[in-house]
């Protein structure tokens, strides 16, 4: 059995960063790249179903779509245990929104077959918590979001989990297999890679493959298979402070002339 | 993009150029004279630590204190000298290296009077009047008569025309610390009847005409300075800023062109000196801030300042003109830099520890730094602060413990570009220092943390291989083993024993040893707060440093009654890093109780058994094998506690290393070239040590065995090159 894990290459922002000219997106010069949190709680969550299971018998299969850049992504997660990585170049894929890379997820999750398919509760950078379910339905396979535990033993029918609700409720679930489950942060403690497995990993192949290889039609790629559009990203206007220099009085003054100011 | 383009300026007034007489400072970063342990003996070491901090921005870099003749001999410390010659030659390597960055130059003209013990000079000082000094032990001067006065401050003039020579360009009369300008002033140390005591004014001339002479020989070419101390803090006895201080600062405001001011005396210099645990930032401003009220010249001081917040703060107050620093110019010789280029987050933040003053306090070994590893090792060892040599191999390293050690090593090993991995199992890095900054008074002492914790998290970004595992399990030797590194450093610490091993017996207390009683606790177990503690609470002590003082404190704070047997001078190291004195006077307001010259015998539930550590016969006997040579200790009394605390040794935590290396036959084929020690887990250190292990380990670990640290360059005397020009080496008696 696989247990396909997609994962994000997300950004974080430098303390100082401009937007692409077109003001749609920062531009990429001035963020910092790392796996989404999200999806190492994910990715462990399947490796420990993997340990628990007989020898050989699951196979961990780590998904990302993105540049050559992106590799770095699914180096770590094959250091952390994945077995396998397969990488969808990001060519065409350009105004492609959550619906557009769920399109993805989902081809090669057709593909590979997987008994489960493991996300991120949400992205860190972009915060939608939209792709898994959108995978879901793509797939028309049951699914549950944000899960805090998962109980599943490789083969079964349903897969048990929890899901934490306002008030302290906890919902326990039978979800029937294939499952696509999104996985909420806690739900485990990720593992760190030891330097053998970050070697390891640097020596396993990636393999890369095209929005076509995976058997998207023109129409179903990037702004095609989209649901949505950016229009615009920016720094709202913030307001800005005064620091009232002088004497006491002379401060009592000028606050008085801008409460006046203030109250008009 | 910097903080400039983007109109950011808060911090522009502390760029501001400053008229000082002839020179100008380029901005108001200014490090003030400072003791290094390098004076005019070792001008490598004296031209390198300065020059690296007129590279890192500062306006203007001081020598430590410079006597100015050898009847002002600080033998066994170490100052500057600038009697001959050979000092002129020596002392120029360093001003000019930091001319080389546009910075400008400073000698500290020091006399000391009955302060000075010239040990080496065997002269002796002279004085205002005769005193027995309050800092040396047997110390006399000789009191001046008017000859002596018009011959000592020839001195003065002779040393600051020798300091032009050598390329200074500011040229200090040191009149802080109590040294001779001050003793005439203050009434503490003048009894003279005569024009030079008496009255301000009469007390004033030795001061006044010294600066005139000073400024007459030297004054067009070089900036006159003068350090005083405005308020000695013994109220009337001695200098009082608004009464003596400010008129002094008026009556010399035209000869000088630099006032550097702040308070105290020399015996309690950590006064100005102030150590974190009793002393903010910024705390002689309550005296400092009148001085600009008298004077119409810059006026600078110090006060550990480390924060540029407060630095605008205090400028644009007008409490000072400009910044004086010398703590935070060693934990950062790239202060101004950072701060004008905003990486404020880079800052390596002065703990104000002390450990730098103790070197001093201590007679001269150089100065070392906790959070600036390569403080002192600019010259001998090539050490750059800011700039590291690319890594010299492909080895992966995986560095067990990130405590100082550890997280300094990792910390440069990745600034060098080698993939890392840093293994501890806290939660947070820190290590021990997380433990000892949660004592009371010592909250600073985490900025050592931090500066890793920050740069760490910068740096594993750098290479996507890295990195930082915490809160795991403690690694198992098979784990070590397992792991996939080319080279091994462990960095596991150390801990402080429960069987009250201690250095006086190098035993255990009998009745400690085995599984530790419940109501015996280590420090850790204090400072954790895992385990009860009864009313009445004794510290056995054998530690000479913080440790047991802090205990005292923090269990004393919290109600318990605290008593205190120490076989060691309760705090000793504390008096080299100046917080003995309040550390004495808490101790005594918080009715802690000492028993000094006390050790223990042995140990029962509830009791100990102490001793007189000279209660045995002072008369020595040989009297056969088996036999002690001095007459039985009668001096053994029961004392009952609640809770027994022991301070008595630390131990390091090496079982880890150990077992690596009985398995070293493994190595090879596990792909391990080396396995290495470092800080507490090799053998029990200051932080300050510990943290140069690190930063040592890391800069050599390409060496064939870089467990055994590389020869540094050494600066001495070479037989055969004698120090005075025309100078000779043979050895020539008289007659």
């Amino acid at each position: 059995m696989k247990i396909l894990v997609p994962v994000k290459r997300v950004a974080s922002l430098d303390d100082e960063f401009e937007l692409n000219d077109d003001g749609r997106d920062v531009d990429p010069d001035f963020c910092e790249f790392d796996l989404n949190e999200f999806d190492e709680y994910a990715l462990e969550a399947a490796v420990q179903i993997k340990e628990a299971a007989p020898e050989g018998s699951v196979e961990v299969v780590v998904l990302t779509i993105g540049p050559d850049d992106a590799d770095d992504v699914l180096r770590k997660a094959l250091a952390k245990g994945a077995d396998r990585a397969i990488r969808v170049d990001d060519a065409g894929l350009e105004e492609a929104d959550r619906v557009a890379i769920a399109r993805v997820i989902a081809k090669v999750a057709e593909n590979e077959e997987p008994g489960l398919v493991l996300c991120g509760a949400q992205s860190a950078d972009q915060g939608n918590a939209q792709t898994g379910m959108s995978v879901a339905a793509l797939l028309g396979w049951a699914r549950t979001a944000v899960v805090s535990k998962l109980d599943f033993t490789p083969g079964a029918a349903t897969a048990q989990v929890e899901r934490e609700l306002e008030g302290g409720l906890v919902e326990r679930i039978e979800v029937e297999t294939p499952a696509v489950l999104t996985i909420q942060l806690g739900i485990n403690t990720p593992r760190y890679a030891s330097l053998r497995s970050i070697k390891q990993a640097n020596a396993k192949p990636i393999e890369c493959l095209t929005p076509h290889d995976v058997g998207l039609a023109d129409a179903e790629i990037g702004g095609a298979g989209a649901l949505s559009r950016v229009r615009r990203v920016f720094v709202p206007e913030r307001g800005r402070g005064e620091i009232i220099a002088g004497t006491p009085s002379q401060q009592v003054a000028r606050l008085l002339e801008i409460i006046s100011e203030v109250n008009g | 993009m910097t903080h400039e383009t983007l109109g950011v300026s808060k911090y522009d007034i502390l760029f501001e150029p400053i008229k000082i007489g002839p020179k100008t400072l380029r901005n108001r970063f200014y490090q003030v004279p400072h003791c290094i342990g390098a004076g005019s003996d070792k001008p490598g070491f004296q031209a390198a630590h300065r020059s690296i901090k007129a590279e890192g921005g500062w306006a203007a870099l001081n020598t430590e204190y410079c006597s100015i003749h050898p009847e002002s001999d600080d033998t066994h410390r170490v100052s500057a000298r600038i009697w001959d010659e050979g000092d002129v030659r020596n002392l120029a390597a360093m001003t000019s290296e930091i001319h080389k960055y546009g910075a400008l130059a400073g000698v500290e003209l020091w006399y000391g009077g009955a302060h000075a013990p010239c040990m080496e000079t065997r002269q002796t000082a002279r004085g205002p009047s005769q005193y027995a000094s309050e800092f040396e032990s047997l110390t006399y001067c000789h009191e001046m008569d008017y000859d002596d006065i018009r011959r000592v401050q020839g001195f003065y003039v002779e040393a600051a025309r020798r300091a032009r020579d050598a390329g200074f360009d500011i040229i200090y009369c040191y009149g802080a610390h109590s040294y001779l300008p001050l003793q005439f002033l203050s009434k503490y140390y003048n009894k003279r009847t005569d024009k030079y005591g008496g009255s301000f004014e009469n007390r004033a001339r030795f001061w006044v005409e010294t600066l005139e002479q000073m400024k007459a020989a030297v004054g067009s070419e070089c900036a006159i300075a003068t350090r005083f101390a405005v308020d000695t803090l013994i109220g009337e006895d001695g200098i009082e800023v608004e009464r003596d201080g400010l008129k002094f600062v008026e009556l010399a405001d035209d000869l000088v062109d630099l006032w550097d001011v702040n308070v105290g005396d020399i015996a309690e210099w950590g006064e100005d000196a102030g150590p974190s645990r009793f002393y903010r930032q910024g705390h002689q401003l309550s005296w400092q801030k009148f001085v600009k009220q008298a004077s119409k010249k810059v006026v600078l001081g110090v006060g550990r300042f480390t924060d540029p917040e407060k630095m605008v703060e205090v400028i644009r107050n007008g409490e000072l003109d400009v910044i004086g620093a010398a703590r935070p110019s060693i934990a950062d010789p790239f202060l101004p830099e950072k701060i004008r280029d905003g990486r404020l987050d880079d800052i390596r933040t002065c703990i104000g520890c002390n450990v730098c003053i103790s070197r001093w306090e201590i007679g001269g070994p150089p100065m070392i730094c906790t959070q600036n590893a390569t403080a002192g090792e600019e010259f001998r060892r090539g050490w750059h602060p800011e700039r590291f040599p690319k890594k010299g191999s492909d080895d992966a390293i995986l560095v067990v413990g990130a405590g100082p050690s550890g997280s300094e090593c990792a910390r440069v090993l990745m600034e060098r570009g080698y993939v890392v991995h840093l293994v501890d199992s806290a939660e947070k890095v820190g290590g021990y220092v997380n433990e000892v900054a949660t004592l009371p008074g010592l909250g600073e002492w985490s900025y050592h943390r931090d500066y890793r914790e920050v740069q760490l998290g910068k740096l594993v970004k750098r290479n996507r291989d890295s990195q930082i595992a915490l809160g795991g399990k403690k690694l198992s030797v098979e784990d070590v083993l397992s792991y996939g590194a080319d080279k091994v450093v462990i960095a596991t610490g150390a801990h402080w024993v429960t069987d009250g091993t201690n250095c006086l017996t190098h035993a255990p207390i009998p009745g400690l040893e085995g599984t530790p009683r419940a109501n015996v606790l280590t420090p850790e177990d204090v400072i954790l707060g895992t385990k009860p503690i009864g009313k009445r609470v004794m510290i056995l002590n054998a530690d000479p440093y913080y440790m047991a003082p802090s205990l005292a404190q923090k269990l004393a704070e919290a109600g318990h009654q605290v008593t205190v047997a120490s076989g060691v001078e309760l705090g000793r190291y504390m008096h080299f890093t100046l917080e003995a004195p309040n550390m004495h006077r808490m101790l005594h307001e918080l009715h802690i109780n000492v028993l000094s010259s006390t050790w223990a015998s042995r140990v029962e539930d509830g009791r100990i058994e102490l001793y007189n550590l000279w209660g045995d016969g002072h008369k020595r006997v040989y009297t056969g094998p088996g036999k002690m040579p001095r007459s039985a200790n009668t001096t053994h009394a029961w004392h009952e506690y609640d809770t027994l605390v022991l301070v008595t040794a630390r131990r390091s935590e090496d079982a880890l290393f150990r077992a690596l290396k009985a398995r070293s036959g493994e190595w090879d084929a596990r792909g391990i070239k080396g396995v290495y020690v470092i800080g507490d887990a090799w053998a029990p250190k200051l932080i300050a040590d510990a943290t140069f292990d690190g930063q040592r380990l890391a800069r050599e670990i390409e060496e064939a065995n870089p467990q055994e640290p590389k020869p540094y360059r050494r600066e001495a005397a070479v037989y055969g090159s004698p120090y005075q020009p025309g100078g000779s080496y043979e050895i020539r008696y008289q007659g």
